[in-house]
């Protein structure tokens, strides 16, 4: 890791007490540093600049009224954040709100995965490691099906459709390889 | 896996939809247990996310958010309302219904040798005329920080209401200007800080929007009340 990631990382957890703190300046840093990754999170599992902008709008609000969910014991900053803005953009995919197109992959895949900035906030270099070791472990119709749900918000059910196979069939390979995954990680404590 | 860890990987992961979802969301907020598993799933997928390169949103996009919290008490002011539930609860009750019970203002002779720092902290809720709503305020002298809460009034456009301090002696010391519908929390100077104490009396004027007019008297007296210690 670079100095200046190390650098830009300590500047981000001292904006993120600073905003617990009830600070509007520092909610203004935190989006000026994160705010191009989360929206690329936003965007590809919204598909859409306006659901994703609004999402992302949501994100910060959130942050500002409940700036004491974050615990710093718990997660660096930016991980935090990008599950955040991952989980926000889910729900709103489940409410309802986005009737996305039944795009296929690849088409989502396109949307956000070009040129990471230069000036990225890495989030964790050791567990990186490990969830891809662990992925890698798995077989192939497992493993493209749990980075489908994660990268693109499938459900179930509109994997087994994209894939053409019985619900039961999709959910009995994902959990199996969930199974392994869990086991795989948890042999990284 | 159980049952449970299997449905927090699913939740974790997005998997699921419907009465599943609400089901999962459901256990999220009731069970510690399941929501350390969705925790351990998020925590380490979490890497994953810097695979997805990162997209520029909207410029206009942070004037809106800054528009909206603009309206929106930040971290400090929800932990402080979380602080002053705390101490609600746990005065009984006895202290807040002095509260109520404003006398005529009075100016007061000058109190008797200082009392020692109280460690908790004061509250004032003062009655808005004859309506139900209320105007609060707590200070906390630890930090020598207070928090208005303006929550259930409504601005009329033309005039600002502000709140004084009426100290012992000489003149009244601006609390500053009530914004209707807001929270506000805002640190004091030292010396107006230890003016605040127990039975310390506030009033409320009615002002030119902006607040009183330097050089003019402050305008008529709409509310008033008196700081308790609660702590």
């Amino acid at each position: 890791m670079t100095a200046a990631t190390d650098q830009a990382r300590e500047q981000l957890k001292a904006a993120m007490a600073r905003l617990a703190g009830g600070d509007r300046a520092a909610l203004e840093q935190v989006y000026r540093m994160t705010s191009v990754k989360l929206f690329g999170i936003c965007l590809r599992i919204l598909g859409d600049r306006k659901e994703a902008e609004d999402a992302l709008q949501e994100v910060y609000v959130n942050l500002w009224r409940r700036a004491d969910r974050y615990d710093p014991q718990r997660a660096s900053p930016i991980a935090w954040l990008a599950v955040f803005a991952r989980n926000r953009a889910i729900d709103r995919l489940r409410s309802g709100r986005v009737q996305r197109e039944a795009a296929p992959l690849e088409a989502a895949a396109e949307v956000a995965d070009a040129a990471p900035l230069a000036e990225d906030l890495l989030i964790d270099a050791e567990r990186k490691a490990r969830v891809h070791h662990c992925l890698g472990e798995l077989d192939d119709n497992q493993r493209d099906n749990i980075r489908a749900a994660f990268f693109d918000g499938r459900t179930y059910a509109d994997l087994a459709e994209a894939q053409g196979v019985p619900l039961g069939t999709m959910k009995s390979w994902i959990r199996r390889g969930m199974q392994r995954l869990k086991t795989c990680l948890e042999g990284a404590e | 896996m159980t049952e449970r860890d299997q449905l927090a990987a699913e939740y974790a992961l997005g998997l699921l939809e419907g009465e599943d979802l609400l089901a999962a969301r459901g256990r999220m907020a009731n069970e510690p247990d399941f929501a350390a598993q969705v925790a351990f799933w998020e925590s380490r997928l979490a890497p994953l996310l810097d695979e997805i390169g990162g997209a520029v949103p909207d410029e206009a996009l942070w004037q809106r958010i800054a528009a909206e919290i603009e309206t929106a008490p930040g971290g400090e002011v929800v932990s402080l309302q979380a602080r002053l539930r705390f101490w609600q609860r746990a005065a009984a009750g006895a202290a807040m219904a002095a509260v109520g019970s404003v006398a005529l203002l009075v100016l007061q002779p000058a109190p008797g040798p200082a009392e020692p720092a109280l460690p908790g902290p004061l509250v004032a809720s003062i009655p808005i005329g004859d309506t139900p709503l209320r105007l609060g305020v707590t200070y906390l002298p630890d930090r020598q920080e207070m928090l208005i809460s303006a929550s259930g009034l409504t601005a009329d456009g033309v005039h600002d209401h502000e709140l004084w301090l009426v100290p012992p002696q000489g003149e009244l010391r601006s609390l500053g200007v009530v914004r209707p519908g807001r929270e506000a929390s805002m640190a004091l100077d030292p010396d107006l800080a230890d003016l605040i104490q127990d039975g310390a009396q506030m009033v409320l004027t009615r002002e030119p929007l902006g607040g009183k007019p330097v050089g003019q008297a402050a305008g008529p007296v709409v509310a008033q009340g008196a700081f308790r210690t609660v702590g």
